[in-house]
């Protein structure tokens, strides 16, 4: 249990015993199967040992074994909350190596799928969070529900578009598999109107909420320095005060042409990281207006459909491409020999580095604090332990 | 406090399922089916076997069939119950044999049932209604044009083609 | 002989009388918490749910009885039972309308507030007997939280009994003979008192956004999480007995009780009001359950001590100037 990693607080108690308990990998809050290993002294967390590798399901090794037309629908399963993220940057990464260009109706269509897809999930995230706040049966679960009808509506728009709700296969080397139905930008935009009034009443009713408020301001906080040193990304950089998103530094996709804000906030509490994913909506559903009105006309995909097994043939070299997923930064680092199938595929998961900051953070906090700081984390592990 | 209090006089969104049931979109990916010729009658599947190479979890087993005019598939067992419901098999079909259906009424007891053989799928084929993808037709979607000799051919025709075939 | 055999079964009808109310009453819990997020609850169990207590009921009863290999096996077994009964206790008290009651004691009000104060014990048990370090955890936190919450809670429902002057909960019904004489609209003082009471209610029997001692999602279940079965059941009886019971009583003190149009002749209509009213706040409390997240136990103790018990106080003494300058309301 010794690591250096972890920060163990004198809390100057004089012989107290310190109580080890394990927030197992079974737990309503745990997002998932993490197991925390907590040490306290009274009611207050003086060191967590996070042990992960309950949901490994060796995706590296499963990509060397499947071939470019096969993997992407496979790799939806690791950010499973986000799936088209981690699709995009295997894609991205066969792209680049071989260097195949992807037509601009493609990539309009990918930034939409991309927005959409963060505007889910962070609905699952604001829900299953107030969720662990609040309790099962209690005011959380009424956000909980709220937020999971929001997100329905957003899955049906993906129905219509893909036929799957959860785990899609939309990206192919090259493009996109599916194009957009006839009625399906009437639907977008009335669905997105929706939901940006009902962010407005999410808003309303957790910052108008003492208790709410008292849960998550000063809680967690990482700052600066710590967040820049320990290698985080995505909303936990932004909620600490680092001016740092990969659409604006590296844009990929077209999203030059777009127009969007990138949120910043200096607290670095947990309210700070709600702020920057609650803006974080608004400019995805803003950019999802802006695809709709620009969509061009043109093919989805620059290479054929998929007609055998070893169509795509990606020449050697190596790339590393990264997006800006609902998390923080996915990233496929993918060596290419030649043949059909990669030589090494790696996931950077967005979680993985962000689940790093739990030990540096949570201890001086209260056992309440961890969920609320583990739900401000936002880990999947799908991608932690792909 | 007020939201829960104006939440409470919106209808509720609950479907009664199985009474009601959703409109499912044209493109939903359902069970697994196999398919007859419309004129001829005859099944479309010509047992190349493209599906079972391009299956990622691998769950289809096909052997062909070799007749005079055209192959048959002898047997094709499909897994349903380790399917992952990619449309991947459907996608590479040159035949439009394998689509998928509207439906994922499958539910059983026992997991052997779902060990699918071709005169389930068959079955499974003409009980439900199928989705709009087909192997022609999603390759269509999906392939770019060659380049047409005009320059307004070009802009309009994969998008209409697109949405036309949507319909 | 006679008046044990009558009282014997007066307390047998409503003993049974509560119990069959608690399991209809978390029924129209779950359906008033549904509408607000938008579905509807138990739908399919009896004709919109109807029959979905009783299921419930009988699923409890037919489980299996677990009892962890390590746990303290006496201290187990009982916690439900202490747990239970002082929950039961205190309908004994309650006058459903004038002269109807198991017994109107002189120190009605005293009693009420002393026994439910006792089954923080039946708490602490389980959750020690459990042999759990969630259960542990949850039940310390639950004993700080209720002992906190028990002097505000007694000095908020102190506010009617210092208006009228007396311990009996029948005289403090009929000091409220009509609408406007009900406490909840004396000036200022009732309201405050009122508040104050819902928000000690809430704390004092584990609802959200105080109910650290269940906290799912931390604890999973606090101090129930090895109970199955029958035992469960109890508790769940004891808890939902308890939040019907301040129901009853806050209704009694605040909102006038059995008064009403035209229940002055007619008791079971001055019964059927005290039902509604006592729902009434009981459906507040769900609605504030239902709305709220939940906040942390420093924090619990901090409005419990630094915001509740001072301001509960000084509105005690408020109501003793007051009384004192215009005379109880009871002739």
């Amino acid at each position: 249990m010794d690591h250096e990693s972890r920060q163990v607080l004198e809390m100057g108690y004089g012989g107290t015993e310190r109580l080890i308990m394990n927030m197992g990998p079974q737990h309503p809050s745990s997002h998932g199967v993490f197991r925390a290993i907590l040490e306290l002294e009274g009611e207050t967390v003086v060191a967590v040992d996070a042990v992960i590798g309950y949901l490994h399901r060796c995706h590296e090794k499963l990509a060397e074994t499947l071939t470019y037309t096969q993997y992407p629908s496979i790799a939806s399963k690791t950010d499973y909350v986000a799936a088209m993220t981690s699709e995009l940057a295997y894609v991205r990464a066969a792209e680049t190596i071989g260097k195949i260009d992807v037509p601009k109706r493609a990539q309009y269509l990918r930034v939409m799928a991309a927005e959409l897809q963060r505007v889910a999930s962070h609905c699952l995230w604001l829900g299953t969070w107030c969720l662990d706040m609040g309790g099962a049966l209690g005011g959380g679960a009424t956000v909980f529900l709220y937020c999971i009808r929001e997100r329905e509506d957003v899955l049906d728009l993906f129905e219509s578009l893909t036929g799957a709700r959860l785990l899609y296969g939309l990206h192919q080397v090259g493009g996109v598999r599916y194009d957009i139905p006839a009625d399906w930008a009437r639907k977008c935009r009335a669905t997105v109107d929706k939901i940006d009034g009902r962010i407005n009443e999410f808003e309303e009713m957790l910052e108008s909420n003492a208790f709410f408020m008292a849960r998550t301001q000063d809680v967690g906080v990482a700052s600066r320095e710590l967040a820049q040193e320990v290698g985080i990304s995505g909303p936990l950089l932004r909620g600490s005060g680092v001016n740092y998103d990969i659409r604006r530094a590296e844009p990929y996709s077209s999203y030059e042409d777009f127009d969007f804000k990138v949120p910043v906030e200096t607290a670095g509490d947990c309210f700070a990281r709600y702020r920057v994913r609650m803006v974080e909506f608004r400019e995805s559903i803003k950019i999802v207006r802006q695809a709709l009105d620009g969509l061009p006309a043109g093919p989805i995909s620059s290479r054929p459909g998929v007609k055998s097994v070893g169509q795509v043939r990606i020449p050697k070299g190596e790339a590393y491409a990264r997006v800006e997923g609902a998390r923080g930064e996915v990233g496929c680092y993918l060596i290419a020999d030649g043949s059909a199938k990669p030589y090494r595929m790696k996931w950077r998961g967005a979680s993985f580095s962000n689940l790093a900051l739990l030990p540096h953070i949570i201890p001086g906090h209260k056992i309440a604090d961890v969920v609320a700081i583990m739900g401000s984390v936002d880990p999947v592990f799908g991608e932690v332990d792909r | 406090m007020w939201v829960t209090l104006v939440n409470f006089v919106r209808k509720p969104v609950t479907v009664h399922y199985p009474e009601v049931k959703r409109v499912y979109p044209d493109r939903f990916r359902g069970v697994l089916a196999l398919t007859y010729d419309k004129e001829t009658g005859e099944e479309n599947c010509i047992g190349c076997r493209l599906c079972e190479y391009i299956c990622p979890p691998q769950v289809i087993k096909v052997e062909m069939l070799k007749a005079e005019k055209r192959n048959f598939a002898k047997v094709f067992t499909l897994e349903l119950y380790a399917c992952e419901f990619c449309e991947l098999c459907v996608q590479v079909c040159p035949t439009d044999a394998i689509i998928m259906m509207k439906s994922f009424d499958l539910a059983t007891s026992d997991r052997r049932e779902l060990l699918l053989d071709k005169d389930r799928l068959h079955t499974i084929g003409l009980q439900f209604d199928p989705s709009w993808a087909t192997g022609n037709g999603l390759r269509d979607m999906q392939t770019p044009p060659k380049a047409p000799p005009a320059e307004h051919a070009k802009a309009e025709g994969p998008a209409a083609k697109a949405e036309g075939k949507a319909e | 002989m006679l008046t044990a055999i009558y009282f014997f079964t007066v307390g047998f009808i409503v003993l049974n009388a509560i119990i069959g109310m608690v399991t209809y009453v978390t029924l129209l819990e779950r359906k008033f918490a549904a509408r607000m997020q938008s579905r509807i609850g138990p739908y399919r169990v009896g004709p919109h749910g109807l029959l979905q207590p009783i299921a419930d009921a009988l699923k409890l009863m037919m489980k299996e009885d677990i009892v962890p290999r390590l746990a303290d096996r006496p201290v187990y077994n009982l916690a439900p039972i202490v747990f239970l009964v002082p929950c039961m206790l205190i309908f004994a008290t309650l006058p459903f309308a004038p002269g109807l009651g198991v017994a109107d004691l002189n120190i009605g009000i005293l009693f009420f507030l002393a026994v439910s104060a006792m089954e923080i014990v039946g708490l602490f048990m389980g959750g020690w007997g459990s042999n759990n370090k969630y259960a542990l955890l949850s039940v310390m936190r639950a004993v700080n939280q209720i002992i906190s919450y028990d002097l505000p809670f007694v000095f908020a429902a102190m506010v009617p009994v210092v208006l009228t002057g007396s311990l009996k909960l029948s005289d403090i019904a009929a000091a409220q003979p009509d609408v406007l004489h009900w406490f909840i609209f004396y000036p200022v003082i009732g309201q405050l008192a009122f508040i104050a009471y819902i928000v000690t209610t809430l704390a004092a029997e584990n609802r959200v956004p105080f109910d650290i001692l269940e906290a799912e999602s931390e604890l999973i279940a606090g101090f129930r999480v090895e109970y199955s079965g029958m035992k469960f059941a109890l508790i769940q009886l004891g808890e939902y007995a308890h939040v019907i019971a301040t129901s009853f009583l806050g209704a009694l003190l605040f909102l006038g009780a059995w008064g009403g149009p035209g229940a002055a002749g007619h008791a079971p209509l001055g019964v059927l009001y005290f039902l509604l009213k006592a729902m009434f706040i009981f459906l507040l409390v769900t609605w504030i359950r239902w709305s709220f997240v939940r906040i942390r136990v420093d924090q619990i103790l901090a409005i419990s001590w630094k915001l509740l018990l001072p301001a509960t106080l000084v509105l005690l003494m408020a109501t003793a100037v007051v009384t004192a300058w215009k005379g109880p309301a009871v002739g």
